[in-house]
């Protein structure tokens, strides 16, 4: 199995002080999709940002295909983040632009600063944007305004806009926390066919076990900013469960 | 350590409350001190020593210590009405000498309001002023033309420095680095040392650099739009959701693309709307500048004033309260219509 990114002993502590990853070691393999779980603060979304860079690991190592990425700076970087696309909690999209035009922002850093101010999009960009546009299924919608539509089909813009980068990777920041159970599902499933069609490999952090076990390849949970355990899906009994999430906990599930 | 702190500055208060009292009793209730008499330094030391002594006891002995109040070290819980806060009574001691001192010294008098020579000169004006010389329209139009594009120029030009200067006096866009914080505080120095120079100075400065004339009043109206309008346009900026910024960094894109898609579509609505308030000030400080020579109806205004043609003043009025009203109509509804 070919190995994609090598956390070792990886830190992350905020100027406050606060140290929100204390030395978290784990490798993530090509083609895999890989689920992060654990309680609110303990370290996931530090984990997914600092796999591409948007916080500073402030210790320990990050490789990415073999080579370390802790020190990129400038262009470098730019070109590394290029290759991991990310979708978050909240959408992000651009707020009063079309669905198109957010789609068209995958491709920032392959277009220059002058031209992406000027909306100037190559024909094959855009091709492409309406093409994906078409395969998260919101063909017909590409001129409507990103931030009136709803959840789910944000969610799915921000899936395009993440594709447009032709990414090997795609991060996903609790994809599925302000949506609807249903609608949760629809999302989850595209997640599901860009790791198996497109070969992307996803790694995810989610809430709820059920999706866990039956989206997920492999687990890997994270408390107080350790790693308290790694293994697959079905490997996470009830024993499991309240030591990751502590022992009042009682799992909710969402179908 | 901050409990020693805490009880200093409790002293300072009282140092500096008590030795105001003093001074307030002592200058303009007993000695009715007027510009004249200049100050008297040796005196002041006097006041400030008793000041001192008057502070130490009411911080240290008595209960009426406002420093403390202030620093919330009294236990309120228990105190019933004002009765039971003594400190709070000396508080308005303060207040109400303040209030005395200061009708002396704008030198309030019902007498020179309500005098035989004070009606008279009342009533002169206002049938003048209610009696507007039309004749003198075409110039009042052509003046207050002239305030209206002087404000605009004035608003145009301020807005591309603004604009620029507010992305670097915006705290989250400049709290990565160092060298980013550094110039985030020199340029929010500038900002507020200039916006805190009237534009009426501005115009006086101006007026001797480049001559009196419309000119003269732009260059003032625009260096205040410029500090004014950058400090509202930043405190935009730092209000805006950090999400597409952070979606932006993520795809890769340059710091300039995260800048114009992560921030400028967020704040470009406000940015407008703030504009257009600011133009709809402008004119109504364009009028006030042009009594210092800033050029259009104001300095009309300040050639009839200083000739006592109060007919004519009385027409120019009515066309700057037109335009004005009229500007603050049309900029409420523009900007309404853009939220």
């Amino acid at each position: 199995m070919e190995n994609l990114f090598k956390l070792d002993k990886l830190e992350k502590t905020y100027p406050n002080g606060v140290r929100a990853l204390k030395g978290v070691s784990f490798d993530v393999n090509k083609g895999e999709f890989l689920v992060i779980i654990g309680l609110s603060g303990s370290g996931k979304s530090t984990m997914l940002r600092c796999l591409n860079r948007i916080h500073e690991p402030t210790g320990g190592d990050l490789q990415f295909k073999g080579k370390s990425v802790v020190s990129l700076k400038g262009r470098e970087l730019r070109q590394y983040r290029s290759k991991i696309g990310m979708i978050f909690q909240h959408f992000n999209l651009v707020p009063r632009k079309s669905v198109l035009e957010n789609v068209l922002t995958g491709t920032l850093s392959r277009t220059s600063i002058f031209k992406s101010v000027f909306n100037m999009y190559s024909d094959a960009d855009r091709q492409k944007a309406l093409e994906l546009i078409e395969v998260v299924g919101l063909k017909g919608k590409e001129m409507h305004r990103a931030d009136n539509l709803s959840g789910g089909q944000q969610q799915r813009v921000s899936i395009a806009r993440a594709l447009m980068q032709d990414p090997e990777v795609l991060l996903a920041d609790e994809p599925v926390a302000s949506l609807d159970p249903a609608t949760s599902h629809s999302v989850m499933e595209y997640l599901r066919k860009i790791q198996q069609q497109y070969g992307i490999t996803v790694i995810c952090n989610l809430h709820f076990l059920s999706l866990v076990r039956e989206y997920g390849t492999r687990v890997v949970a994270l408390k107080g900013g350790e790693k308290m355990f790694e293994g697959s899906p079905s490997e996470i009994d009830e024993d499991w469960f309240k030591r990751i999430y502590g022992e009042q906990a009682v799992e909710v599930t969402i179908n | 350590m901050k409990k020693k702190s805490t009880a200093f500055k409790t002293l300072l208060i009282d140092f500096l409350l008590a030795s105001y009292l003093v001074l307030c009793i002592d200058s303009f209730i007993f000695t009715r001190h007027t510009m004249e008499n200049g100050i008297d330094w040796a005196s002041f030391g006097v006041v400030l020593l008793i000041g001192l002594i008057l502070g130490l006891i009411l911080n240290r002995v008595s209960k009426l210590s406002i420093g403390k109040m202030f620093l919330k070290e009294y236990d309120t819980s228990k105190a019933r009405g004002i009765g039971q806060k003594p400190y709070a009574i000396l508080g308005l001691v303060i207040l109400a000498v303040t209030f005395y001192v200061g009708v002396l010294v704008t030198e309030l008098s019902f007498y020179e309001f309500f005098s035989q020579a004070g009606i008279q000169g009342a009533t002169r004006i206002f049938t003048a002023l209610l009696n507007p010389n039309f004749e003198v329209l075409d110039q009042g139009i052509l003046a207050v033309i002239e305030t209206i594009y002087m404000a605009f120029i004035a608003t145009a030009f301020s807005l591309p420095f603004a604009f620029l200067l507010s992305f670097f006096a915006a705290r989250n866009l400049m709290n990565g680095s160092g060298f980013g914080l550094t110039v985030y505080y020199v340029i929010r120095f500038f900002l507020n040392v200039s916006r805190s120079i009237e534009p009426l100075v501005w115009a006086i400065i101006f007026s001797v650099w480049v001559g009196i004339g419309p000119f003269a009043g732009m260059l003032a109206l625009m260096i205040h739009s410029v500090s004014s309008l950058a400090k509202l346009y930043s405190e935009q900026i730092e209000n805006i959701s950090e999400g597409p910024l952070e979606a932006m960094t993520a795809t890769g894109a340059h710091p300039i693309q995260v800048i114009w898609y992560g921030v400028v579509p967020q704040v470009i609505l406000p940015f407008l709307s703030f504009t257009i308030y600011r133009w709809d000030i402008n004119v109504r400080m364009a009028t006030v500048i042009g009594l210092v020579g800033g050029g259009g109806i104001g300095t009309l205004l300040m050639q009839f004033q200083g000739l006592a043609r109060w007919n004519e003043v009385g027409l120019l009025i009515i066309i700057i309260a037109a335009v004005v009203w009229l500007m603050d109509f049309l900029s409420s509804k523009i900007r309404e219509s853009i939220k």
